[in-house]
């Protein structure tokens, strides 16, 4: 018989709940208490989340987030800013010393990213690992993931962009040097692609889900089954985004 | 003095610097290391901020301080390493 997974699918929620959801899940597997757990889910509002070691105010211009109804959140793992608009986000809990995870980071990066592949494959999608941490069709970044490790217990997640608007992202974002803003988001847009520009059509979020699901299961040779948050990942979820992802101390301290 | 620079690393992530600095004794005050990379543990970057305050803007003294800190709190870089900070942090200094 396969192993079995759990499986949340948490769909919408603000930055500050996603964050402190998979905070909360991260806490709990490595306490021994729940199975290894994959999540799909997304944002609203659209939120930009940096990444750990970055400074908000130098990343990201905060009056047009205000002004777009965007919110910023700093996130528990490294790597860049994202803006999360039409995307699927997954997130995956596991303790290191699972059979199926590499010691080595690089290596599981490239291990769960190959999940994300498989799944990019149902929707008829080519798409292939490039290290550190991206993804690429033809070269162009559809997936971005990051990942930290905490208490022996991995969490990785990543963004699958289902459409993007680069316009809009620059809006967002600084840039080191705004006398080369127009010729960076100009190279930007040939450096980023979604499942709408290769498929040239919409696909459904559940569709998205549907394909990363069976993903992962071929990616891990397990099953998904889908479950829910436990009451006390509940209430770690909601001590973390009271305490934590929601105050200006956790968002701003770099 | 205070200063603030902009490193691509070789083959790594973009490293941004904040640094406070005595232009005469040409030692660190204060130093913010941010960027895109990847730390792990993750605290280990406020350890480093801690351990390079007082420390001379030179690069050997730089090197050796920063490996020393990566080897006995068995930090792990990804997108960084020890020779790419030092650049970024002697960038600081023109």
């Amino acid at each position: 018989m396969k192993e079995q997974w759990r499986l949340l699918q948490t769909d919408f929620n603000t930055a500050f709940t996603n964050m402190a959801i998979d905070r909360a899940v991260l806490v709990a597997n490595s306490k021994g208490k729940i199975s290894p757990t994959v999540r799909f889910y997304s944002w609203k509002p659209p939120a930009i989340s940096i990444g750990y070691f970055q400074s908000l105010n130098e990343e990201v211009d905060l009056d047009a987030c205000k002004k777009l109804g965007v919110d910023c959140v700093r996130r528990i793992t490294g790597g860049g800013a994202v803006f999360h608009d039409k995307e699927l986000t997954y997130s995956i809990v596991i303790p290191e010393s699972h059979p199926q995870i590499p010691k080595n980071i690089l290596e599981s990066y490239r291990r769960i990213c190959g999940a994300v592949i498989r799944g990019l494959q149902q929707l008829w999608i080519e798409s292939k690992y490039v290290p550190i941490n991206d993804i690429v069709v033809n070269g162009k970044k559809i997936s971005g993931n990051a990942q930290t490790r905490k208490s022996k217990t991995v969490l990785q997640h990543g963004t699958v962009l289902m459409d993007v608007d680069v316009d809009k992202m620059f809006s967002l974002l600084k840039v080191p040097d705004e006398k080369i803003k127009d010729k960076l988001i100009a190279d930007v847009k040939q450096r980023v692609t979604s499942i709408k520009h290769i498929s040239g059509n919409d696909v459904s979020f559940e569709n998205v889900a549907e394909a990363m699901k069976i993903g992962f299961e071929e990616e891990f040779g397990i099953e998904l089954v889908k479950g829910t948050l436990t009451k006390k990942e509940i209430e770690l979820t909601e001590m973390f985004e009271r305490e934590c992802f929601s105050t200006n101390e956790w968002n701003y301290r770099r | 003095m205070q200063s603030k620079s902009i490193y691509k690393v070789p083959n790594g992530k973009i490293l941004k610097i904040f640094l406070e600095y005595d232009e005469k004794c040409n030692l660190i005050n204060e130093i913010k290391i941010t960027g895109d990379f990847f730390v792990y543990p993750e605290e280990a970057i406020e350890l480093m901020e801690n351990k390079l305050k007082n420390m001379l803007l030179e690069r050997e003294h730089l090197l050796k301080k920063i490996r020393s800190i990566i080897k006995e709190r068995d930090i792990q870089f990804i997108g960084l390493d020890a020779e790419g900070l030092t650049e970024g942090i002697l960038m600081c200094k023109t």
